[in-house]
């Protein structure tokens, strides 16, 4: 399964889930398979994806919420896995597209290219919730088990990678304006 | 941490919550924000006490890093809240990137609170160079910030940059002294 792959069934599955994507080639291939406003392309804060979808599931318990991670960047950030564990968000699901290198930086490899193990991470972390998946009828359960029962849920699928050919858009503040209005907080902030 | 006050064995440590404490508090509730996500530090625990004992509406959330806390509270913000980060300024150091790719590209709206380390009072060499670049660092990313001097400016300052950041959707600043939160002869935080 390559990550195109990974990323293209994941986004079928979704109605109106809001996603935040990694950058590079995650955002990339979000980007490819199918344009919407309920994506939240980063194009920088490496590290950060799954701790914005933490953020954006505590203020939004009416939506789920789907991050999609690579595994450099959630190596960069692994007391996200923590937080999200203490919080424990039911409606967060966390997919780490490991392809065992930093893709977008010219494919050096990580450290799960040898023995690092982020479900184990996760579950060491304290998240119930998890699965490691090779391919895609691996995935597709993991993703309806994911709907079926409360999370917060940690899916890492092992993906070889693929060469992205196109790039969304790069105007932050219009996805972000964008990605709000389609949540229904218009472009400013609620004010209580 | 290093706790201020030695613990004494059978009596729980009830510290008296500050006017400046109570005053942040006050501020980020009247100025909306009630989600508050946070890195421990002594003087923000008093913060966090006014916010349970005074304004148990607001919601705080426990990150292990400033950088994730940064994260945490973008997401909030895109969700619809006004959210507040409480750091210390060593923390700052931990959060620029996430500032300048996350919170500043996307005109992400976030209110920072700096306990600051490294200024007048400081007893430790190693907060010193982080602690006097907070205010340089702050203003090369084009961060607005002011730090507040006595107690009883602290609601307003806190409104005022809520203001500023909510309104124009810029993150801000406020930067709270050891001469404020650890006057001298206070204990070392």
């Amino acid at each position: 399964m390559t990550r195109f792959e990974a990323i293209d069934l994941t986004r079928r599955t979704l109605t109106d889930e809001p996603v935040i994507v990694n950058l590079g080639h995650a955002a990339y291939e979000l980007f490819a398979g199918g344009d919407r406003p309920l994506n939240f392309y980063t194009w920088g804060s490496m590290g950060l994806t799954s701790s914005i979808a933490l953020g954006l599931a505590l203020a939004r318990p009416d939506r789920r919420v789907v991050a999609l991670d690579g595994d450099g960047s959630l190596l960069m950030n692994l007391g996200s896995l923590a937080t999200i564990a203490a919080c424990a968000p039911t409606h967060l699901l966390l997919v780490v597209l490991d392809n065992g290198q930093y893709g977008t930086t010219g494919g050096q490899p990580t450290p799960t290219s040898s023995d690092a193990d982020l479900e184990a991470c996760a579950r060491a972390m304290g998240v119930r919730q998890t699965a490691t998946v090779r391919n895609a009828e691996q995935l597709e359960r993991a993703l309806e088990e994911s709907r079926a029962s409360a999370g917060p849920w940690v899916v890492v699928a092992k993906v070889d990678e693929s060469a992205p050919t196109v790039k969304p858009p790069l105007d932050c503040v219009y996805i972000k304006q964008r990605f709000m209005a389609a949540l229904g907080e218009g472009s400013g902030s609620r004010t209580p | 941490m290093n706790p201020t006050e030695p613990r004494v064995a059978g009596v729980p440590r009830v510290p008296a919550i500050p006017p400046w404490a109570a005053g942040v508090a006050d501020g980020l509730w009247d100025a909306g924000c009630r989600d508050v996500v946070y890195v421990p530090d002594n003087p923000l625990s008093h913060i966090l006490a006014a916010l349970e004992r005074d304004h148990p509406g607001v919601r705080t959330v426990l990150a292990t890093r400033e950088e994730e806390a940064t994260g945490i509270a973008a997401g909030l913000y895109l969700g619809g809240a006004r959210p507040a980060l409480l750091m210390q300024s060593s923390g700052l150091g931990n959060t620029l990137n996430a500032v300048g790719s996350l919170l500043l590209a996307f005109q992400i709206p976030v209110l920072m609170v700096v306990s600051m380390r490294g200024d007048a009072g400081e007893w430790n060499s190693a907060q010193v160079p982080m602690g006097r670049a907070v205010r340089p660092v702050l203003d090369a990313l084009g961060v607005s910030h002011l730090s507040v001097d006595r107690g009883d400016e602290a609601r307003d300052a806190i409104v005022s940059l809520a203001q500023l950041a909510f309104g124009t959707r810029l993150p801000t600043a406020c930067l709270l002294p050891r001469r404020l939160t650890s006057p001298a002869g206070g204990g070392r935080s």
